[in-house]
């Protein structure tokens, strides 16, 4: 396991270093004029290529690379073209938003998708057509439309929650809590719908095979052999698409923190990618790869260590 | 227990629920002390050389400019007290306040001027040019100071009064970065580091020393959205205290709420630029003929109504109601008459048509505009063509490459007629084929060296020559909405889109 670990970290390492290249080629094409959208579409010619210059942009895209990559490993990202602030600091104060979002999204998911589930393959009946209509909507409804309704329901309407803006757990718990608890539930609509699905098939599957008519035939309660085996077992393609769910948020969040004013990496990704602020997209781009790399690996290991028959070598 | 469960559950819902309720600004009954801001502009940086358009407020809540702009567009003393041309309009001498001093104590001088405008002109920055015409600053003592031009600016008391005229602690220029995003200067607040994230909200409070006027609120707060429906939502809940809203959609919405009060303003126009007027890429433009025809075709009041749902006035000149070139009757000059624009057509020598190609930036033209423009024009026998680009590439294809020969634009109108001129018409990004003709090249001269009231009549007929010989097509004027919770009393700046930091105050 452990040197399964390494190669899996090694390759990952490799990975970050070809998609930051393609990434800084592909920002770096030449319709992308920097300098013009600084300076505003008034600004002269001469003025336009005085800044493109003093921003480096003049260079060839290679060398421009091997500048950003020679500081990056160092750990200076730079500071943003378009707002003069520190790259680090600027994600590092948007960081906690979606990671909020994302762990609240991923836990709520977790419990209510293995609870429809399971219930679900259990029961089967009424209650599995239920969960699986229930599944077919919370899949199809656009995320935009459920995150509208909530807010203008509970926040601008009800007046439960706030309807923008984010506020620290270190903060004030209460605060934090009201800020991420309607972008959360918007977010988990789709997510808990399509977990569900996937719970509830594998938990058939398990429940059909051998092993489990020769626990029951052995007179075990239902409620042990749900809980100790047939989840167990059934767990790990769950996991699987989970961690799928839980790189996709992030495609998700850019919605959900526009439309609640959040300030977070999916809302900054689109501000600063539409500019073409290179600097803070590397930096983006480089957390969202690893980010990637590291769920997809605690995926690996925790099913592992779920099911040993997965466990690699 | 599954009972006890539920209601804990409840309980702590309405807690949260309780506890968090709209933050924010107005405080019920009392005076309010913060003003929170939306803005959907990013300023670059805070130091001054980098001020452009609607940012200015981050930087008047730091920094005095030399000269106020009052709301409806007249100057008066800030930290300048008086000010004076001489006879030839080319030196500018100004008298400074001797009593200001920087926010680490350094006193404001002459000198301090000198070096602000000196740095502010070779700065790079967006607003650089502004200062183009200023040859050199000379010091007479530490409260008297004087910018020799090249030539006469009717603008510079304008440019004073914006960017260039934002004063900066000149002991932090030996650090090229430091006020970026640390600023000092004489201003009302100070940026409150601590609370400040860049990019996302910038807080300022009260400086307690501030030699001026006190400002209502102990502390601005202006956060940054990229959308316009977070703004609405934030100021229906109160969360926010005030917001420019462009969107028409958005601006019925938020009117929806009566608490809400709005105020209407109306700033950019949208219109399309004729760059090309010597027909260098579409030498069909060349005849005024042709560009008169063009105005004709175009039905601006189906336009106004279906694409900004009635909300703005149809125009066909590009002076603002502001300006001393302003004439209310130009507004309607060209009437929808495609009879009357085939009929130039024929007479330029063009009856059956001609292809114009036009950039398309989704951002500025919709689909309705771009499906309505291009009926109309088809109507008369031009076919218009969408070239679809990103912005990225669109600003190369079109300054860089000059590759069209017109351009659908949404522009500010500024109050100061020398500041439209020179963007509209001086040859420069808006005139990027420096396009003149003699009755311009006869008028310009007088505008620019007689004193603002003496040159109505010349500005007037700049303005009607603009527009019967069709340098632009102007569709109409669009109105923003300034919103507030109604905790706030905005007044709009005559000449910004968004209202001077000075504007704001609590209802009451």
């Amino acid at each position: 396991m452990a040197a399964f670990v390494v190669r899996r970290i090694a390759a990952g390492a490799l990975l970050v270093l070809v998609i930051s290249f393609l990434s800084y080629t592909l920002l770096s094409i030449p319709g992308l004029d920097v300098g013009r959208q600084l300076l505003g579409q008034s600004a002269s010619q001469d003025l336009v290529d005085a800044k493109n210059a003093a921003l480096g942009l003049d260079r060839p895209v290679l060398v421009q690379y091997l500048d950003w990559l020679a500081h990056a490993v160092r750990g200076d990202l730079g500071t943003s073209w378009f707002t003069s602030e520190n790259v680090v600091r600027a994600i590092a104060n948007r960081l906690p938003v979606t990671i909020s979002l994302m762990a609240g999204v991923t836990l709520v998911t977790a419990v209510l998708a293995f609870l429809l589930g399971v219930w679900a393959g259990v029961r089967r009946g009424a209650v599995d057509r239920f969960v699986q209509v229930f599944s077919v909507i919370g899949y199809a409804l656009p995320n935009f439309l459920v995150t509208l309704v909530l807010v203008l329901v509970f926040a601008v309407h009800l007046r439960w929650f706030p309807a923008i803006g984010y506020v620290g757990i270190g903060e004030s718990f209460s605060g934090w809590l009201s800020t991420v608890l309607l972008p959360v539930l918007s977010l988990s609509v789709g997510s808990v719908a399509g977990v569900a699905q996937q719970v509830r098939s594998s938990v058939i599957e398990v429940l059909r095979q051998d092993y489990v008519r020769t626990l029951r035939a052995r007179g075990l309660p239902p409620s042990r052999i749900v809980l100790r085996h047939v989840l167990r077992n059934a767990s790990a393609p769950a996991l699987a698409v989970l961690g799928m769910q839980f790189v996709g948020l992030l495609g998700g969040a850019v919605l959900v923190e526009q439309i609640f004013g959040l300030p977070g990496i999916g809302s900054m990704t689109v501000t600063y990618t539409t500019r073409g602020d290179i600097p803070i997209i590397m930096a983006l781009v480089m957390l969202t790869v690893i980010g990637v790399i590291a769920v997809n690996l605690v995926v690996d290991i925790l099913i592992g260590w779920l099911n040993p028959k997965a466990r690699i070598a | 227990m599954k009972r006890s469960a539920t209601a804990a559950l409840l309980v702590t819902a309405s807690l949260i629920a309780g506890c968090s309720g709209p933050g924010g600004g107005g405080t019920a009954g009392g005076a309010s002390t913060t003003l929170n801001i939306a803005t959907m502009t990013l300023p670059q940086s805070l130091d001054p050389k980098d001020a452009n358009g609607s940012a200015l407020p981050f930087f008047q809540a730091v920094y005095d400019t030399l000269i106020k702009r009052e709301p409806d567009g007249t100057y008066s003393p800030m930290l300048a007290t008086e000010w004076k041309y001489d006879d030839g309009l080319t030196e500018l001498s100004l008298t400074l306040r001797g009593d200001v001093k920087f926010d680490d104590g350094t006193p404001f001088d002459a000198e301090a001027v000198k070096a602000n405008l000196e740095r502010f002109r070779k700065g790079g920055g967006a607003q650089a040019k502004t200062l183009n015409d200023v040859k050199s600053i000379e010091v007479a003592d530490p409260t008297h100071v004087t910018l020799v031009l090249s030539k006469p600016n009717p603008a510079m008391l304008y440019y004073l009064s914006d960017a260039a005229g934002l004063m900066a602690n000149p002991k932090d220029f030996a650090q090229d970065d430091t006020l970026k995003t640390r600023p000092g200067g004489t201003g009302p607040y100070e940026l409150d580091q601590g609370r400040t994230v860049i990019g996302t909200k910038w807080v300022f409070t009260r400086t307690a020393r501030y030699w001026g006027a006190r400002l209502p609120y102990d502390t601005i707060a202006i956060s940054y959205f990229d959308n316009e429906t977070a703004i609405v939502n934030g100021i229906k809940t109160g969360q926010l205290d005030a917001a420019l809203i462009q969107d028409a959609d958005q601006q019925i919405s938020v009117e929806s709420d009566p608490k809400v009060k709005t105020v209407k303003q109306e700033f950019d126009f949208q219109g399309v630029f004729l760059f090309d007027r010597a027909g260098a890429v579409t030498p069909e433009l060349r005849d005024p003929r042709v560009r008169q025809a063009l105005n004709y075709a175009i039905d601006r009041r189906t336009m106004l109504a279906k694409i900004r749902q009635g909300r703005g006035a149809v125009t066909s000149q590009v002076f603002g109601p502001a300006t001393a070139a302003y004439k209310p009757e130009l507004d309607t000059y060209y009437g929808f008459d495609q009879a009357k624009a085939r009929a130039l057509l024929k007479e330029a020598g063009h009856e059956s048509g001609f292809t114009l190609k036009l950039p398309r930036i989704p951002a500025i033209v919709s689909d309705a505009l771009a499906a309505s423009l291009q009926s109309d024009l088809g109507a008369v026998g031009v076919k218009l063509v969408w070239d679809d680009l990103d912005p990225g590439s669109a600003v190369q294809r079109i300054f860089r490459d000059r590759a069209y020969s017109a351009m659908v634009m949404n522009m500010g109108q500024s109050s100061a007629d020398w500041v439209a001129v020179g963007e509209v018409v001086l040859p420069g990004a808006f005139n990027m084929f420096g396009y003149t003709d003699d009755t311009v090249k006869k008028l310009l001269p007088r505008i620019q060296g007689s004193a603002a009231q003496d040159a109505k009549a010349d500005l007037q007929a700049l303005n009607e020559h603009l527009v019967a010989d069709g340098w632009f097509m102007p569709f109409y004027r669009m109105t923003y909405l300034h919103v507030s919770d109604g905790s706030v009393t905005i007044k709009p700046q005559d000449g910004m889109a968004v209202p001077a930091i000075y504007n704001y105050a609590p209802a009451q």
